[in-house]
């Protein structure tokens, strides 16, 4: 460009993309206990760990309180939830469970 | 992690498992989409862990956390999280000389590790007459911060890049076709698999910029491929803000990051330019892109086209499927040409005899069971198994100068992917522009 000079000063443009405000959402209530409570368990097959992880969650969970029960939901993309044919799946699931633990597998 | 915010966001109290190496991944993802308290625990095990032994260890390593994770009650930040303050949104960002512009951009990671050119007002003004858009026209939000890709901000990025104003149009379009669903950019752009983003084009424009299709082509040394090429980078690093190691999470990086961009030798080709198969014509200006995270050269076995075809086909990795480009050079092409090879022909082929037993492919072992419907899971060893299951994965670019060497892309199949062409649309001042720059 033209202007350019290696002595002088310059006044620079941000080149750092800006965004639109987020709004700031906080966490739900934790379960308190974990008797008789339902815990979902989330992973997607895309990724090689995530499947074989959840169902070692579910063994020692299970160990840890006999009475837990478990409601697995699985599916098959590398993507969020939300932008997959199976989003209204996943919302009648979440219906279901009183808390969840996810692993995507990395 | 954008799953477990998912979670709690249909109301349920949830914890997300990730390796210790990607925690600052999640945290930044949880960050970015609203949810900075999202309660994350680091576990050991390997990422795409096949021993369950291992799996089983790291689990009970994390046992505790995981419990406590779900029923301690929740601070008060976590509960009501109050916003951080930017610091960066100021629209001039910085006054000193040459060399204090670039150390306090590259301590910001705002470079590529190399001096860039000094955005000022004139020189961002001179960028912007290389379109008619106005200077805060959205082209589209880049993940991961879905930072705002203005045409204003595409400027900016190309003056630093050392970008011409005829290299805008391009510029434009490279945005918007990246961010098509089907490049699958936001998976690509931080992904453990390093997949830079390779970029082709076609039609009267290549001349008008000077670009390289010929030697060397992907080499350093052109002031067009490269700077287009480093412009994209920068546009990706400062406007969608993926950082090394945060949310680009490519394990090894790739060289293709910095400047990858190729134009066809459509004048030495025997076939129909490239663009031409996306339906567009010939006399049409397009850019392309896909991204793959391999390349490698091979030359032909023998100077014929099975020497050619049996050279690629003996080349595609095992173990790897998806998008596929050969860069073919004008020499091999018309020898194919020569013999009756038409490019569907040599893509089908491509597809039929690339291939490998079975136990070379991942899904043998089991890697890639949930990823690929069960047709394509092998049952015996040594059964023969497509690399490329289909012709219209693959493109063959017809590039590069005298020799016999070709380029081999690899690409991804991480989601449904395709390739994605978008015209590019000049200014109506293009002559003068053309006029003024073509020279440099």
């Amino acid at each position: 460009m033209d202007d350019i000079k290696l002595t002088g000063l310059y006044d620079v443009h941000n080149p750092w993309g800006e965004q639109d405000p987020v709004t700031l959402r906080g966490l739900n209530a934790r379960i308190g206990g974990l008797a008789g409570k339902t815990i979902g368990l989330f992973a997607t097959r895309s990724k090689l760990a995530a499947v074989p992880i959840m169902e070692a969650v579910e063994r020692q969970l299970q160990a840890r309180e006999p009475s837990l029960e478990f409601s697995w939901f699985l599916f098959d993309h590398n993507a969020h939830i939300a932008d997959t044919e199976d989003k209204a799946r996943f919302a009648e699931w979440a219906k279901g469970i009183d808390a969840a633990v996810a692993a995507v597998g990395d | 992690m954008l799953d477990t915010i998912a979670i709690e966001d249909r109301h349920v109290p949830a914890v997300g498992l990730a390796n210790e190496g990607f925690i600052r991944d999640a945290k930044s993802a949880a960050a970015i989409n609203g949810m900075p308290g999202v309660r994350i625990l680091a576990e050991t095990i390997p990422v795409e862990c096949t021993e369950l032994p291992i799996i089983e260890a790291g689990v009970a390593a994390a046992m505790d956390d995981i419990i406590d994770a779900l029923i301690r009650p929740l601070s008060e930040e976590e509960a009501k999280p109050v916003p951080e303050e930017d610091g960066v949104a100021d629209r001039i960002a910085f006054r000193g000389t040459i060399q204090e512009v670039n150390r306090f951009f590259y301590k910001r990671k705002w470079t590529d590790g190399l001096p860039i050119l000094p955005p000022t007002d004139a020189a961002v003004a001179e960028m912007l007459e290389g379109t008619d858009l106005p200077p805060d026209h959205l082209v589209g939000k880049i993940t991961p911060r879905w930072g705002k890709a203005t045409v204003e901000k595409i400027a900016i990025n190309a003056v630093m890049a050392g970008a011409l104003p005829t290299y805008m149009p391009v510029l434009i379009k490279a945005v918007e076709a990246m961010l098509d669903p089907m490049a699958d950019y936001g998976t690509h752009s931080v992904s453990t698999g390093s997949w830079a983003p390779h970029w082709i084009i076609n039609g009267p424009i290549r001349h008008d910029l000077n670009l390289n299709s010929g030697s060397g082509m992907l080499s350093p040394g052109d002031m067009a491929n490269s700077a287009i090429g480093r412009a994209m980078l920068l546009v990706i690093r400062n406007i969608g803000g993926a950082q090394k190691g945060i949310e680009d999470m490519g394990v090894l990086g790739n060289p293709g990051k910095y400047a990858a961009v190729m134009a066809e030798n459509e004048e030495d080709s025997p076939w129909q330019p490239m663009h031409t198969e996306a339906g567009f014509d010939a006399g049409i200006s397009t850019i392309s892109v896909f991204f793959p995270n391999s390349y490698s050269q091979v030359w032909p076995y023998a100077t014929n086209a099975k020497g050619v075809l049996n050279a690629i086909t003996a080349n595609v990795i095992p173990g790897r499927t998806g998008l596929f480009c050969v860069v073919m050079n004008p020499a091999n092409a018309k020898l194919l040409a020569d013999e009756g090879w038409e490019k569907d022909q040599i893509k089908a082929y491509i597809s039929e005899y690339a291939r490998a037993p079975a136990y070379k492919h991942p899904a043998y072992w089991g890697a890639m069971a949930g990823r690929q419907n069960n047709q394509w899971i092998p049952l015996n060893a040594n059964d023969s198994q497509r690399i490329l299951r289909y012709p219209d994965w693959i493109k063959i670019l017809v590039a590069g100068g005298p020799g016999a060497f070709m380029g081999l892309l690899t690409g991804g199949a991480i989601n449904d992917l395709d390739w994605v062409t978008r015209k590019i649309e000049l200014p109506a001042n293009w002559n003068a522009l053309v006029k003024k720059y073509g020279k440099i």
